[in-house]
């Protein structure tokens, strides 16, 4: 258990693209966007149950933007709506309920602009770290707090969020933030990576349809009570480097020593920096210029 | 062994005692110009001997005990004692040996132990060195040098400057305290005076040295001297110069003008204003009263001015204890112009001989000579930032990136994109909105059991999800002892490794025949360290194969040494 005062924030990161789940929901209609929000809901009110110091947050991730579902803005309107007809606890039935209306209001003025069919993930990704930083320093000093982020991921990764994404997974690691992964149709090697690096989760659930089980019993608990828990390993990630010229992975390839530019085949000009490299041939033929690049 | 042949006694012997004990027997001491040994009464031989630089100190018997004795205590630990047992001379000769010991000890010391005493630091610093060490030198698998050939820093390379630029140890503040006289149980009191604490006091009280070079040994013995220092009404705290005859009240005259020459000399920093740090306190009348505080002395009370001396001597010590470090600076600067007036006079000298005065000291002698003058020097430490002023940094090529946006591109996604029709977007688009738009949580029925307990099954050691636990468990089925003995040969096998391949390509015949003991050295650990671990870890059946990696790192340089070895018999041939 957390230590006394001790805050726990849990940010989920909701891949809501809606052309996958367009897609995904014609083809599998038990599992729709409404059940993965459900799922999502039924774990935030169990983590906001555990402790009361315990805090939340979700945020969607779409192709256009990304949004706060909770906390909202809306909050501070209207009150009528925040009395639960069934006894449960006040903040959990708020919480339901605002995040009910902001997906309801975001998924409708869903506007298709022709150019990105990607979800920002690594925006929302920043925008998690943000709402992180900002509460710790409202907490101020004395309080501790512990805060990790949960990305549910339906799409594919994109390739052009590349850097934004090793920034977001960087800064994640100075700060201590867990980043875990809850990968609901292919792997992506970007969250592999950000797993890693962090000391979170990765895990990709082979039945959509239990997604809230997945959640209770591999994301609730936080790293202390990991710890004690025998879950899923972690999966071998694949840190190969991608050559500069046809952007492939490759395990051993050359690599420039002015710019550190990756090359899959020798060139005697390097085409970033436009190096020329004087080949020494000495008893042997080979170019000495080879620098085999091994995987981690 | 201790046993040495008289007959070469080729050394010089500076003293000779006669009726000196040892270990109960009678003898003879003998010093002589290296060592100090003693041999048996009417044998010829000498059972004792030590080399000076042996010596890590000598310890005496205090005066008023019976028994005259001499204690030498070696780096090794072990001490041996001496007893001067003649009836009417031992006080002397004890003295005199004393003495000697005194003078020629120091000599001895600095030189072969600082080597010793480094190796030792490092040993006892690094834990993983130490055991290193174990490993390969204690078990014999390689000589003590050559595991010492690469981590000496310099001490062998003659580089014997840079010892001389080490700091010198100052003086604490507290030495006269540390001092802590010890009651002798009849009313009396001891001070143990080492010679720290002589050389502490002479540096800082000038006047005491003096004192002690005037009087010892021609009026007072040193003990006398001593005696009468911490007696005097000088050394207690509340001094009052009654004018006697003791000889330190002089001392306490000199001190007094001291003070008052270092309180007119005043602060040379234009910084620091210490008049404004005066003792401001609401005196009668909260302040508002006209009638100034005198600082008379008649006025002041008995408690106020035993006070005010205190205060005033506290001030004294600490200004020399200061003092006493600034001395030196000041010794090198002199040497420094005394160098450069040497180098102005010998300019028509050929240069060889000219630059041998010049290049002994490491210090740039223009500095010391040039000083401007204080103030100067600290108005402008105190404007100048030394981050903004320009930075003289060596001329850089600047780095031309044609295509720098190559940096932010990820990898291509290996599985190929699946392409979707733009009709396919609008369709899913539009048939999302309708499904979200008339969303309301239903919790209830998020899970279905069957789901549940297949995702349980799954998440369940044996589950799907859960095969490569057993897999992974590799450091918890090999105990900890076994895990920190294959750690310790990793290290050992590493560093033989090392020292082998640094010595390709081999150019030389050390280096040849250096490869060829390496050579050796591997096949001994390999025999004497490995094997037994093999044996040990099969005997535990643990079926892991946890020294393949090692075995096939030794098999790499064997097979290296074997490919040189045929080349250079092709080349002899």
């Amino acid at each position: 258990m957390a230590s006394e005062g001790e805050i726990s924030l849990l940010v989920v990161v909701v891949d809501v693209n809606p052309i996958w789940w367009g897609q995904h929901a014609q083809s599998e209609p038990e599992f729709t966007l409404s059940k993965c929000l459900d799922a999502v809901m039924v774990m935030g009110n169990a983590h906001m149950a555990m402790t009361r110091t315990n805090q939340l947050a979700v945020i969607a991730a779409h192709c256009q933007d990304s949004h706060f579902l909770y906390p909202s803005k809306r909050l501070k309107g209207n009150d009528d709506t925040s009395s639960s007809r069934d006894g449960k606890y006040e903040l959990l039935s708020v919480t339901n309920n605002l995040i009910a209306e902001e997906i309801r209001d975001i998924m409708s003025k869903t506007e298709l602009t022709g150019n990105s069919t990607d979800t920002l993930l690594a925006g929302s990704l920043a925008k998690a770290l943000c709402y992180i930083n900002r509460i710790s320093k409202e907490v101020g000093v004395a309080q501790e707090i512990k805060s990790r982020i949960l990305v549910i991921k339906a799409a594919d990764d994109c390739a052009l969020q590349y850097m934004n994404f090793m920034n977001v997974i960087f800064a994640a690691q100075k700060q201590n933030i867990l980043i875990d992964a809850c990968v609901l149709d292919s792997d992506s090697g970007l969250l592999q990576q950000a797993c890693d690096i962090t000391g979170g989760l990765y895990l990709k659930i082979p039945q959509k349809v239990a997604l809230a089980q997945y959640l209770l019993w591999v994301f609730l608990p936080d790293s202390e009570q990991r710890s004690l828990l025998v879950l899923p390993p972690p999966a071998h990630v694949d840190y190969r480097a991608a050559c500069f010229c046809h952007r492939t992975l490759i395990e051993i390839g050359y690599v420039c020593s002015v710019c550190l530019s990756i090359f899959c085949n020798f060139s005697p000009i390097c085409t970033t920096c436009e190096t020329a490299f004087k080949i020494q041939l000495p008893q042997m033929v080979k170019p000495k210029k080879k620098k085999p690049k091994l995987p981690a | 062994s201790y046993v040495a042949a008289m007959a070469s006694l080729s050394e010089e012997v500076l003293l000779v005692v006669k009726k000196v004990r040892q270990k109960k027997q009678d003898g003879t001491l003998y010093l002589m110009a290296e060592r100090i040994a003693w041999g048996p009464e009417g044998k010829d031989r000498f059972t004792v001997s030590h080399s000076y630089s042996d010596i890590r100190c000598q310890k005496i018997s205090p005066d008023g005990k019976a028994k005259v004795q001499l204690q030498l205590v070696l780096h090794t630990g072990e001490s041996t004692t001496f007893h001067f047992a003649n009836e009417s001379t031992s006080r002397k000769d004890w003295e005199a040996a004393k003495e000697l010991l005194q003078q020629l000890l120091p000599k001895f010391k600095k030189k072969a132990n600082k080597e010793l005493e480094e190796k030792n630091k490092m040993l006892q610093e690094d834990p993983v060195l130490f055991q290193l060490y174990k490993d390969l030198v204690v078990s014999q698998v390689i000589s003590a040098e050559e595991f010492w050939a690469n981590r000496l820093g310099g001490i062998n390379n003659g580089e014997s400057a840079a010892c001389e630029n080490k700091q010198e140890v100052g003086i604490s503040g507290a030495f006269l305290a540390d001092i802590r006289p010890q009651t002798d149980g009849c009313n009396g009191l001891r001070y143990n005076l080492t010679a720290d604490i002589i050389e502490s006091i002479f540096r800082t009280y000038p006047a005491v040295k003096q004192k002690y070079k005037e009087n010892v040994p021609h009026n007072l013995t040193e003990k006398e001297f001593w005696t009468r220092f911490f007696q005097s009404h000088y050394f207690h705290r509340d001094r009052i110069s009654t004018g006697t005859q003791d000889i330190f009240s002089e001392c306490a005259r000199q001190d007094e003008k001291g003070l008052k020459s270092l309180v007119t000399q005043g602060v040379k920093n234009p910084m620091v204003d210490l008049l404004s740090l005066e003792d401001k306190t609401l005196d009668e009348g909260y302040g508002i009263s006209s009638a100034l505080p005198s600082t008379s002395h008649a006025s002041r009370t008995v408690k106020e001015s035993s006070n005010f001396a205190i205060i005033k001597r506290f001030n004294h010590h600490s200004a020399m204890v200061l003092a006493a470090a600034k001395q030196k600076e000041q010794m090198n600067s002199f040497i420094n112009i005394f160098k450069l007036i040497t180098v102005y006079l010998l300019r028509d000298v050929p240069a060889d001989q000219a630059s041998e005065t010049s290049s002994t000291d490491g210090n740039s002698r223009d500095s010391d000579f040039f000083q401007p003058p204080l103030k100067k020097v600290k108005l402008q430490e105190a404007i100048e930032y030394e981050d903004l002023q320009q930075e003289n940094r060596p001329k850089t090529v600047a780095l031309n990136l044609k295509k720098s946006d190559r940096y932010a591109h990820g990898p291509v996604p290996l599985q190929s994109q699946q392409y979707t029709t733009s009709q396919d977007i609008i369709n899913s688009v539009n048939y999302i909105k309708h499904e979200m738009s008339n969303y309301k949580p239903n919790l209830t029925q998020v899970l279905s059991s069957a789901a549940a307990s297949s995702a349980i099954a799954a998440l369940s050691p044996g589950g799907v999800l859960m095969q490569q636990v057993a897999q992974q468990a590799i450091n918890q089925m090999v105990p900890t002892e076994i895990q920190a003995e294959l750690k310790h040969l990793y290290v050992a096998a590493g560093e033989l490794l090392r020292h082998f391949w640094t010595c390709f390509p081999v150019n030389t015949a050390f280096l040849e025949e250096k490869v060829t003991k390496m050579k050796s050295n591997l096949e001994r650990f390999q025999i004497t360290k490995l094997r037994p671990f093999q044996e040990k870890i099969q005997r535990q059946y643990l079926s892991t194969n946890l020294t393949g990696h090692l075995e096939c790192m030794l098999q790499a340089a064997y097979s290296k040494f074997h490919i040189w070895q045929t080349r250079r018999m092709m080349r002899k041939t």
